[in-house]
């Protein structure tokens, strides 16, 4: 923020911060869009397809009945909703605050199933059969790494209204 | 983070607000709350354009046996071609609901509009059954059933099976 005060910008201390912040802003940029779009396209399958989905909610075996079609409803649109907000820098760090909880929700699900041998499809980004309990782990790993690159943007603590772009360039 | 939680409660109602309507505008919307419970039939979301149709649903599978016992009635497996090689009900023909359009022409050549048709695919988890079940009455066949058990409940009853 320093340098939009008007402060030097060609001393070699400045230069050195100038550069750090201009990669970590670069950085945030690629996680919020690497989680943005990750999000975004998994909501798709399950917006054109709730009844699919909610069979696959169903199949978790986790849940109520009277829950899964709320979750199937909803679910996919706080995907949606986060995903763009985190792309496109409105509310950022409340988005990333959403998908961390997602994704903790997620692994918990995905581990509970696995520690019962219960066989699900995890429906994540397809409503198929092909997503099935041997892709469990994967899909666990793959959690933990968007999990891990979602703490990272909440620590950042990027700010609102940043549309699209990186400021401090 | 006290902003940060109050920014996260607008992104989540502007979900909730969005889902809503979209759900309700939407030709594939669903009911609020589905048909989830195995012991009361099928289970599915209940859509808008929903196959579920109880009044052909055989619930008791003892039923299906007394009819398959007395012979004249058709079963036809609406599972993949794959499924039905690894074991079917006795007698049953294979009409997968996916090749529908491909098989009908040679299947009703062969039977009759009136020809009794019961219908299963994997069980109460499976829409399958329905499906082809409405194919068949759209294309004017009018004594169709649907075993909600599927092959699983008539096998594990251990009913006749090849």
């Amino acid at each position: 923020m320093g340098f939009r005060d008007g402060k030097p910008k060609d001393s070699p201390l400045n230069n050195l911060v100038f550069q750090k912040i201009t990669s970590d802003r670069r950085l945030e940029l690629l996680a919020r869009w690497i989680l943005g779009v990750t999000f975004v396209y998994a909501s798709f399958h399950k917006i054109i397809a709730p009844a699919a989905f909610a069979k696959i909610i169903y199949g978790y075996g986790l849940f109520p009945g009277v829950t899964v079609n709320l979750i199937a409803v909803v679910l996919p649109f706080v995907e949606l909703i986060s995903g763009l907000a985190l792309m496109t820098g409105l509310y950022p760090r409340a988005a990333s605050l959403i998908i961390m909880v997602l994704l903790l929700s997620f692994i918990a699900a995905l581990s509970i199933n696995l520690a019962r041998g219960y066989e699900f499809n995890c429906g994540c980004f397809s409503s198929d059969d092909s997503n099935s309990a041997g892709s469990a782990g994967l899909t666990l790993a793959r959690d933990f790494v968007l999990l891990f690159i979602c703490i990272h943007v909440y620590r950042i603590k990027p700010d609102s209204g940043r549309i699209l772009s990186v400021t401090n360039e | 983070m006290k902003k940060t939680v109050k920014e996260a409660v607008y992104l989540l109602l502007s979900a909730c607000i969005i889902a809503v309507i979209i759900n309700v505008a939407s030709p594939v919307g669903i009911a609020w709350v589905g048909q989830w419970n195995p012991s009361e039939g099928v289970v599915g979301a209940k859509t808008k354009n929903d196959v579920d149709n109880p009044r052909i649903e055989i619930n008791d599978i003892d039923i299906a046996r007394q009819i398959h016992e007395r012979g004249q009635t058709l079963f036809v497996d609406a599972r993949t071609k794959d499924a039905y090689a690894e074991g079917h009900v006795k007698g049953a023909i294979s009409l997968p609901v996916g090749e529908f359009d491909l098989k009908i022409d040679a299947f009703s050549d062969r039977y009759l509009l009136d020809q009794p048709i019961i219908v299963y695919c994997s069980g109460r988890s499976c829409e399958d059954g329905h499906r082809l079940s409405e194919k068949l009455i759209d294309f004017g066949y009018d004594k169709i059933r649907v075993m909600i058990d599927g092959f699983p409940g008539w096998q594990a009853k251990g009913f006749p099976i090849e």
